[in-house]
């Protein structure tokens, strides 16, 4: 052993020579920047996370004088408040009925969709993306007109229908609402990653079990299912996360029906009535989340490694053998037309209609979009919005590429820890995040907290959408195109420029739409760090509905509707155009 | 004009420490082709890239036409791209976003000083007459074939007119025919620029066909190197002879060994043959008398001298057919007319050519 370590280290010493040879001074220091970076975005603010639980009292922050360390949060939050008695199991409940409803729906669309000979496939693929582009807090308060107890469209609707009294009958202020609510709105993210892993399955498999003499039902049990775990269990974790930290409908709808669930508890706690913010307990109560959120990444990181080892074994690119429907057709076109009338249609015919009514005449005018383009709020939160995603969006494309090079093709001390930063923020809720962002440049004096530039910074925590999708189509580059441009002669950044950044460009326009679109939707990190000069639409759109604006909430979301239903067919067409490759 | 001297290199794998390069020393003179030669593993494709300087060895030096760009106790290592070569990667590494005009050109564009783009096009399009591609210059690359991909490569690794051509198992992407169509253009290629090469290959046919000079490598060393036909004919051992061409081995003992002939009695009784041997070996010694199948001559009646065997198989390839024979316990083969009328389980006796034998003794 002593021997080996001895003739093992000057090895490791020559090879990072070599590197540095090969990288010259200007790349070496790019690449450095960029790790810096992924620190200061994730890392820093979980660790001022970690400072501020252990730091008290509660209502300073964790290096304020007169701070000091101290256990007494810990307590606080988990021995004298109900947090583990209620909070918790709340959030249980609501994660696991979510995930359930999600589930089922996803997979059962993308199975009608990639498997099966359901008529109008291409259309109902577009529609279903449709809530995946709209932001959450704007479907949760179409779902709101529609469905509240009293005035509520199709409460009223059903009423006349079976002539019942008011309230009712549907209550969406209540746990099964919040339930279906947050169950449907997750759909099309899992419904995109379920169908991705039904299309690359080799049909040969099931034809195998087709020609043993296996029914369909049987094949599809034992062999179908069975091949599809992988590709089924990664969204299934990925689903639990983000249901985790689902903000926007715990808010809407949760609210009113006085359910809290550990994102709008630690929002509250930040934000109490009549006295300042308890730092402290908020971080306290975060850690037991993060930890339960690191733990399903973990998994998820597990899963997601083992489905990538069996595609590669199946291989990819097959014209799938579709099902016939027979006589399900019409139980199926139901089903699909039930999930898009409220996921989408419904919800888009009501905010168009009550920003043009005013949400009580029965006249239609332009009332609300007056008082709303009048509103000296609104232009500057446009702008905010586009900035803040569009800035982001770059940003984390950049540094997430530059990332995912160095992990792949450098050799370096702390190579693993970087990449466990650039992989966690999937993991990370983002109420946490923009907790842990106030906290850290509220000690770290550099004038940017209440800027737009802090929600820049804390939206490109979401460094892993770019790092992995750079990383899946690095290493689709054979390794050996950038030596020949090294042995033609060609510099780092010769190479980085005329090789690795062209066949790179697909996958990074691709990673910044859909950063471009997160941070076009986010809705909970601007939010925990608003005021007066960084509002977004969301957080716009959310102050009017409180404020019982109602019209002019509702112009705010059809104008969100508005630009994104474009956005939807680019996204298609980019969608199935890779699915053409594959 | 290209050196190695002892080039030792070790990777750290999951399982402990391999030494990929246990000290590799050789000489290409100018104008050369030196070919290394072995098994998947055996460290020759190491040795190109510590070359190349994709890799930098943990020790020894490599100089380059009078440069020195490696030399470990020195602390010289050059990187690839300030090295004066082309390569040629066994999957072409052809950039599938560029055409082929691209491709080629790339070389002289990341050049310093700048080169006119005239004089560009000029040196890009003799490069592509060279390999007979200039009228594909606007192709894509993604649309050409698997033999227009390497010619492709080939103008790319001359077009800036290296003093080294560095090829890295070029042919072995290609089916049959074309890597016996691609062996030629290529060797004529090579000779008409005059460009020293050093080739690396694990199949001995192309080795033996285009070197001036064969390294047959294993286990990280040069086992032996020399001209084609010397390491060929007089291999020196037998991971050499084995590697080679296919070689029958018959164990035996030395009765006598005077004036560099040793007269050896095969084991079993078989025969007793003289073989030329330029090992000094005592008498008593254990030896393997090894032969090439096409130094047998077998027939179906016996003959004086012959080595009766029992005949287990023809398998008939063409031109030729392959006897597959067996001597008790030991296996044999030899190459026959393809006329040769013979049933499995006939016997057979084989004569061999005592000249063409090489004894080594057994470990």
């Amino acid at each position: 052993m002593a021997v080996q370590a001895e003739e093992a280290a000057p090895i490791v010493r020559a090879a990072r020579r070599t590197r540095r040879g090969q990288l010259g001074l200007a790349g070496s220091l790019l690449l450095a920047g960029a790790a810096a970076a992924a620190l200061y975005l994730v890392l820093a603010p979980l660790l001022a996370l970690l400072f501020t639980a252990f730091r008290g009292p509660s209502d300073l922050l964790p290096f304020e004088p007169g701070a000091h360390w101290t256990f007494d949060n810990l307590v606080e939050v988990y021995v004298k408040t109900p947090l583990l008695s209620t909070v918790l199991p709340n959030t249980a409940i609501f994660v696991l009925g979510s995930v359930a409803v999600t589930f089922f729906t996803a997979f059962t669309l993308a199975w009608l969709v990639e498997r099966t000979d359901l008529p109008w496939r291409t259309p109902i693929f577009t529609a279903v993306l449709f809530p995946l582009l709209v932001p959450g807090i704007v479907i949760a308060f179409a779902w709101t007109l529609l469905f509240a107890p009293n005035a509520g469209w199709v409460n009223v609707a059903l009423r006349a229908v079976l002539g019942l009294d008011a309230p009712g009958p549907i209550n969406i202020f209540s746990m099964p609402g919040l339930i279906l609510c947050q169950g449907i709105a997750s759909v099309p993210f899992v419904f995109l990653l379920l169908g991705a892993a039904m299309r690359t399955m080799n049909p040969a498999l099931e034809e195998a079990s087709s020609a043993s003499g296996a029914r369909p039902l049987t094949t599809f049990l034992r062999v179908t299912l069975p091949v599809l775990r992988p590709g089924v269990l990664a969204p299934l974790i990925l689903a639990t996360l983000v249901a985790l930290e689902q903000f926007e409908m715990p808010l809407i709808i949760g609210f009113p029906a006085r359910i809290n669930v550990f994102a709008t508890r630690l929002y509250f706690d930040l934000n109490p009535e009549d006295e300042l913010p308890a730092y402290g307990r908020v971080a306290a109560a975060a850690l037991l989340f993060l930890a339960a959120a690191v733990i399903l990444l973990i998994v998820y990181n597990h899963l997601i490694r083992r489905a990538e080892r069996f595609v590669t074994v199946t291989g990819k690119g097959y014209r799938p053998t579709r099902y016939a429907l027979g006589r399900w057709r019409l139980p199926a076109l139901a089903f699909v037309g039930l999930y898009l009338a409220v996921g989408a249609i419904l919800p888009s015919i009501v905010l168009v209609w009550t920003s043009f009514s005013g949400g009580s005449t029965d006249s239609l005018n332009l009332d609300a979009y007056r008082a709303l383009f009048a509103d000296h709020r609104f232009w500057p939160a446009v702008g905010n919005t586009f900035i803040v995603a569009g800035l982001s969006a770059g940003l984390i494309t950049l540094i997430g590429a530059l990332l995912a090079w160095q992990i792949l093709r450098l050799r370096f001390p702390g190579r693993r820890l970087l990449d466990a930063v650039s992989f966690m923020s999937i993991g990370i809720p983002s109420v946490i995040t923009g907790f842990a962002v106030m906290v850290l440049h509220l000690t770290i004096p550099i004038g940017l907290y209440g800027t737009v530039w802090i929600l820049v910074l804390a939206y490109s925590y979401r460094l892993a959408v770019s790092s992995r999708l750079s990383r899946a189509s690095l290493m689709q580059i054979h390794a050996e195109l950038e030596e020949a441009s090294s042995a033609s002669g060609g510099r780092w950044l010769d190479t980085v420029r005329r090789v690795v950044l062209p066949l790179l460009a697909p996958s990074l326009l691709a990673s910044f739409l859909l950063l471009f679109i997160v941070g076009f939707r986010e809705f909970t990190i601007p939010l925990v760090l608003q005021s007066q000069d960084n509002w977004v639409l969301s957080v716009i759109m959310w102050r009017l509905q409180a404020d019982r604006q109602t019209a002019q909430a509702a112009a705010v979301g059809t104008l969100i509707l508005l630009f994104v239903t474009p956005v939807i067919f680019v996204l298609r067409r980019h969608l199935l155009s890779r699915q053409g490759e594959s | 004009m290209l050196t190695v001297r002892g080039l030792t290199k070790t990777y750290a794998t999951a399982d402990g420490d391999f030494q990929a390069l246990k000290g590799i020393d050789f000489d290409v003179p100018q104008g050369g082709f030196y070919t290394l030669l072995g098994e998947s593993g055996c460290g020759k494709s190491t040795t190109l890239r510590c070359v190349a300087g994709l890799e930098e060895p943990d020790g020894g030096s490599i100089v380059i036409a009078g440069q020195v760009v490696t030399d470990i106790e020195r602390g010289t290592q050059l990187p690839a791209f300030e090295r004066d070569i082309g390569l040629v990667f066994q999957s072409y590494a052809i950039w599938p976003h560029m055409d082929v005009f691209g491709n080629v050109a790339y070389p002289l564009r990341v050049q310093r000083p700048r080169l006119a783009a005239g004089d560009i096009k000029a040196r890009v399009m003799d490069a592509l007459r060279l390999v007979g591609m200039e009228s594909f210059a606007g192709r894509q690359a993604t649309k050409l074939s698997g033999g227009q991909q390497q010619r492709v490569a080939f103008a790319r690794a001359l077009v800036r007119r290296p003093k080294l051509l560095l090829l890295d198992e070029p042919l072995s992407n290609l089916d049959a025919k074309l890597r016996e169509q691609m062996r030629f253009e290529l060797q004529e290629l090579i000779s008409r620029t005059g460009v020293t090469t050093l080739y690396v290959t694990h199949d001995q046919s192309e080795a033996l066909a285009m070197s001036d000079r064969v390294a047959v490598m294993s286990a990280g060393r040069i086992v032996q190197s020399g001209a084609p036909r010397e390491v060929y004919g007089r291999p020196t051992n037998r991971t050499v002879a084995d590697f080679l061409g296919s070689a029958n081995f018959l164990r035996g003992r030395v009765v006598e060994a005077h004036d560099g002939v040793a007269t050896v009695a095969l084991a079993g009784g078989a025969s007793t043959l003289h073989v030329p041997s330029r090992a000094a070996l005592a008498a008593g010694t254990t030896v393997d008398v090894i032969f090439r199948p096409e130094d047998v001559t077998t027939r179906l009646d016996p003959s004086d001298g012959a080595i009766e065997c029992v005949l287990e198989r023809v398998v008939f390839q063409g031109g030729s057919s392959e006897c597959q024979l067996r001597l008790g316990s030991t296996a044999l083969r030899s190459v026959v007319h393809p006329s040769l009328a013979a049933r499995p389980g006939d016997r057979a006796w084989i004569v061999l050519q005592p000249e063409r034998c090489i004894l080594f003794a057994a470990d």
